[in-house]
This record gives structure tokens, C-alpha cells and sequence, in this order.
């Protein structure tokens, strides 16, 4: 069963094509990695995923809507697909509690209560029970993506997108974001995540995908990735990678 | 040698100060409506509808490019009339009061619209994808998180355009409203004690203009850490 269908799609930005006839899929449950060199339209692919880009062929249908049909309700469908991004991009003028209820009050209709109670049980999850009063410019880039990675939990979503969610920290930093992320995958939650740790990878993807030139040129299970992968432009991102 | 004389300044008090009141109502008004409608401006100058963009760039480029006296006076031709067939209103009233309002009302709007529109530009366009991720639509992700972050990056220069209406207020001279200025002037000139009541009035926009500079000041201050 799957949770995300993309189906040949391709993207342009005026005359440049960033995603040409681009398929995979993500079923329930599974943890797919996305890799490929700067500029290959990771984040363009993963962003298309919940409607930030639209596209201009083919489809992508999430938990059996297809975000084309005019029928569907972007707003609502975006309220239960979690994204974390690069730069965190939480909401600075409002409190870590407030970051956590403001999209439940707002886009699900929880109560007040009910939001801060969820919020606060997915903060403590993420180890920032603490925390809960500050601003997020008081907190560290790792402690401020845990945050948001508790934002978009709280809003009980059926799957999970990263974008690059450590590539923005000091390494130091790095190790308390993925393992709250490995967390979530071993706990059987459904994520798409752009990122260069491969070392995450190897742990808990089940799928790996590697992308060049707008196009996925890999993709496969894990241990065909790392084992025996098929095209020359892996292996050398791999050997590059693997440096470091 | 000329000299000074300034007694009558102690009995034109009431006078002044009921000046005062009409220069900040109409400070104030134009503050009030000018960010609302300057906002709808801003938005609707940065909306993917090209049609809504270019009626409000075409709005906020005709005040821009116009004297303020000239809007002035064109709103104190034409509101009277506007009043008598929209609203059915007596012109009787004070139309001259009305007609300023909304003249500034108008023209200050323009000035707000492209200093929020700058405001709107400076918040990273992360925080937008952020609140869509969140499933928020673009009117409530604009009001709970691009305006306030918008409004608090643009706050001085709003606050120094609220100093620039505040002395323009006294151009109101040309329909004859009696604001601060046009107050001092009309008291001066019965008592012919023009120059004394001039300078009274230069020091008061003086002192409060360059007090509210100073604030500004701070306040950038405290904003740029
Ligand atoms: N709004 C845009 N307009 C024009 N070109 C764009 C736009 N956004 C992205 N691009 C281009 O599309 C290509 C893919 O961008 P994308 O951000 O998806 O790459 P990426 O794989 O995520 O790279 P990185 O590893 O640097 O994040 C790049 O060449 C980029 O310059
Ligand atoms: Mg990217």
C-alpha cells in the first residue's frame, strides 16, 4: 500500500527542466532516503510532494489523493504530511509552545488545551520539555530542529518529509536531530527524507534514491544501493561521500 | 528693530490645542486606515493575480507621483458630491474635516502600501512554505505569520513616515481647516502677532517631531540586535 505515488513527473522553471519524468513511491511504513549532488532537484521533488511546487506532467498522489484533482483540499492534505526543513523555519515572533499548537488550533480544530498538552507530549519526545517557554532564537540550530520536527508531529501526520534537516548544523549537533529521526523510523513511521547521512541511511532506510540532473537515476533497497549500485554517477557520489 | 511679543500666545491656548486635536485626528485616522488599506495594497501588489497587481501598483504609483496639496484640494471638490449622491449625507457637515480625512487617508495608504510591501519581502520565503507545510492558507499565513514578523522588521520606517504625515497634516491650510498651524496662523494674524505664533507653532513640530526622530532611533537600535 502506498503512501506516496510519484508518477513521471516532470518540472520546469521557465525553459530549465528540474524533474524529468520522475517515478518511485513510498509505501506505509517504509523510510526512503533521497540523495544525489547539489542542484539535481531533491528538494524541488520532495517539496512537489505536498503541493509547495506544482508540476507540470504527470502525478503525485498522497494516501490516495492525487494533489492535481481540483477536488482535493491542499490545505487539509498539507495539515497531516509533516515537513522539516533545511533552516528550520520556525515561527520566530512565537513561543516554542505556541510554534507546537498553532497549526492544531488553527488547522485542525483543537482546542487550546488539547494542542498544548499534544504539543508539549511530542516536545518532551524530543527531549525539549524545558524548553517549552523560550523563543526559538534562544535555542541551538539542533535544539531548534527538534522543534520543528515536534511541530509537525503534534499535527499527527501520516507521513514524514525532510529536506537536508541536518545540513544546517554544526556537526556537533547533527546526532541529536537523526536520532530522534531513526527513532521515528524504527517506530514504523512513513518518511521521505532528502539527506546526505548516509550513515542514517545504512541504519534504517529501506529504499535508497539517487537523483542527477532532475532525474532519479537509482533507486534502490538498501543493500543494493550500498552493495552493488548500477550506474558509474553512484559510485562516484558514494566514493566522494564516503570520504568525510 | 523687531519686537517680540508673546502674551497672546497664553490666551490662543484653546484655540491651539482644539488645532491640535484636528491635526492628530486626522494624523491618527490616516494612520489607522492607511496601514489596513495600505496592507490590502501591499498583498494585493505582491499577488500572483496580475490583474490585482497592477490596479494596486497603478494606485499606489498615481498617489505617489502627486502632490499631497493637490490631493487635498481635488477630495475637498469632489467628496461633497460623493457624500450627496453615495451616502445621501447633508453636505451641510463638515465637509472640509471629511474630505481631509479621507484625503490622507487615501495618500498615506500609498506610502504604507510600499513600505509593507518591503516589510512582506524581508520575511524568508521559508517561513511562507512553512506555514502551507502546516496547511495553513495563504490569508491566515499571512496574518499569523508574515505580517507580524513583516510589521516588526518595518516599524521604524513606519513610525518615520507617521512623523512625515504628522507635519504634512498642516498643508490642510488650503481648504481652510483650522489643524495646529492653521490655528496658530488665524490667532496670530488677528493679533497681528503673526512671526511670534509662526515660531510657536515651528517649535512645537519641532520638539515633538524630533522627540518621536529620537524614539525611532532607539527603537532601530534595539531592533538591529
Ligand atoms: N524558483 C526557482 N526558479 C528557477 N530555478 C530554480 C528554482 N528553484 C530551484 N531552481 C533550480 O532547480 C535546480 C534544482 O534545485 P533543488 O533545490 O531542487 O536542488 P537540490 O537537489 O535540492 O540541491 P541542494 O543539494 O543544493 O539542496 C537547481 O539548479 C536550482 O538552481
Ligand atoms: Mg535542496
Amino acid at each position: 500500500m502506498s503512501m506516496i505515488e510519484i508518477d513521471q513527473v516532470s518540472k520546469w522553471y521557465g525553459a530549465f527542466q528540474v524533474l524529468a519524468d520522475c517515478s518511485t513511491q513510498v509505501n506505509k511504513g517504509e523510510v526512503v532516503v533521497v540523495c544525489g549532488p547539489s542542484g539535481s532537484g531533491k528538494s524541488t521533488l520532495i517539496r512537489c510532494v505536498n503541493g509547495l511546487e506544482g508540476i507540470q506532467q504527470g502525478n503525485i498522489i498522497v494516501n490516495g489523493i492525487a494533489l492535481a484533482d481540483l477536488k482535493t483540499n491542499l490545505s487539509k492534505l498539507r495539515s497531516r504530511v509533516g515537513m522539516v526543513f533545511q533552516n528550520f523555519e520556525l515561527f520566530p515572533h512565537l513561543s516554542v509552545t505556541d510554534n507546537l499548537t498553532i497549526g492544531q488550533i488553527r488547522m485542525l480544530g483543537r482546542s487550546k488545551e488539547e494542542a498544548q498538552a499534544r504539543g508539549l507530549k511530542m516536545l518532551d519526545r524530543v527531549g525539549l520539555k524545558a524548553q517549552a517557554a523560550k523563543y526559538p532564537g534562544a535555542l541551538s540550530g539542533g535544539q531548534q530542529q527538534r522543534v520543528a520536527i515536534a511541530r509537525a508531529l503534534a499535527m499527527d501526520p501520516i507521513c514524514m518529509l525532510f529536506d537536508e534537516p541536518t545540513s544546517a548544523l554544526d556537526p556537533e549537533m547533527v546526532k541529536e536531530v537523526l536520532d530522534v529521526m531513526v527513532e521515528l523510523a524504527t517506530e514504523g513511521m512513513t518518511m521521505m527524507c532528502v539527506t546526505h547521512e548516509m550513515g542514517f541511511a545504512r541504519k534504517v532506510a529501506d529504499r535508497v534514491i539517487f537523483m542527477d540532473h532532475g532525474r532519479i537515476v537509482e533507486d534502490a533497497a538498501k543493500s543494493d544501493f550500498f552493495g552493488t549500485p548500477r550506474s558509474e554517477r553512484v559510485q562516484l557520489f558514494l566514493s566522494k561521500i564516503l570520504q568525510h | 528693530m523687531y519686537e517680540f511679543d508673546w502674551s497672546s500666545i497664553l490666551g490662543a491656548l484653546p484655540i491651539l490645542s482644539h488645532g491640535m486635536l484636528v491635526t492628530l485626528e486626522i494624523t491618527l485616522t490616516a494612520i489607522v486606515i492607511g496601514i489596513l488599506w495600505g496592507t490590502l495594497l501591499a498583498l494585493a501588489r505582491l499577488s500572483d493575480i496580475r490583474p490585482l497587481a497592477w490596479l494596486a501598483a497603478g494606485y499606489v504609483n498615481l498617489f505617489r507621483a502627486v502632490p499631497l496639496v493637490m490631493v487635498i484640494l481635488w477630495f475637498y471638490l469632489i467628496v461633497p458630491a460623493l457624500l450627496k449622491d453615495v451616502i445621501g449625507a447633508a453636505a451641510g457637515s463638515d465637509i472640509r474635516m471629511v474630505s481631509a480625512l479621507v484625503a490622507f487617508a487615501l495618500f498615506e495608504s500609498a506610502y504604507y502600501a510600499e513600505i509593507i510591501r518591503a516589510g512582506v519581502q524581508s520575511v524568508p520565503k521559508g517561513q511562507v512554505n512553512a506555514a502551507y507545510a502546516l496547511g495553513m492558507p495563504y490569508a491566515l499565513t499571512m496574518r499569523l505569520v508574515v505580517l507580524p514578523q513583516a510589521f516588526r522588521n518595518m516599524l521604524p520606517l513606519l513610525l518615520t513616515q507617521v512623523i512625515i504625515l504628522f507635519q504634512d497634516t498642516s498643508l490642510v491650510y488650503v481648504i481652510g481647516l483650522a489643524d495646529f498651524f492653521g490655528a496658530a496662523y488665524k490667532v496670530g494674524d488677528r493679533d497681528g502677532r503673526l512671526v511670534e505664533m509662526v515660531l510657536f507653532a515651528g517649535a512645537v513640530y519641532f520638539v515633538l517631531c524630533f522627540g518621536a526622530s529620537l524614539l525611532v532611533r532607539q527603537l532601530r537600535k534595539r531592533f538591529a540586535t
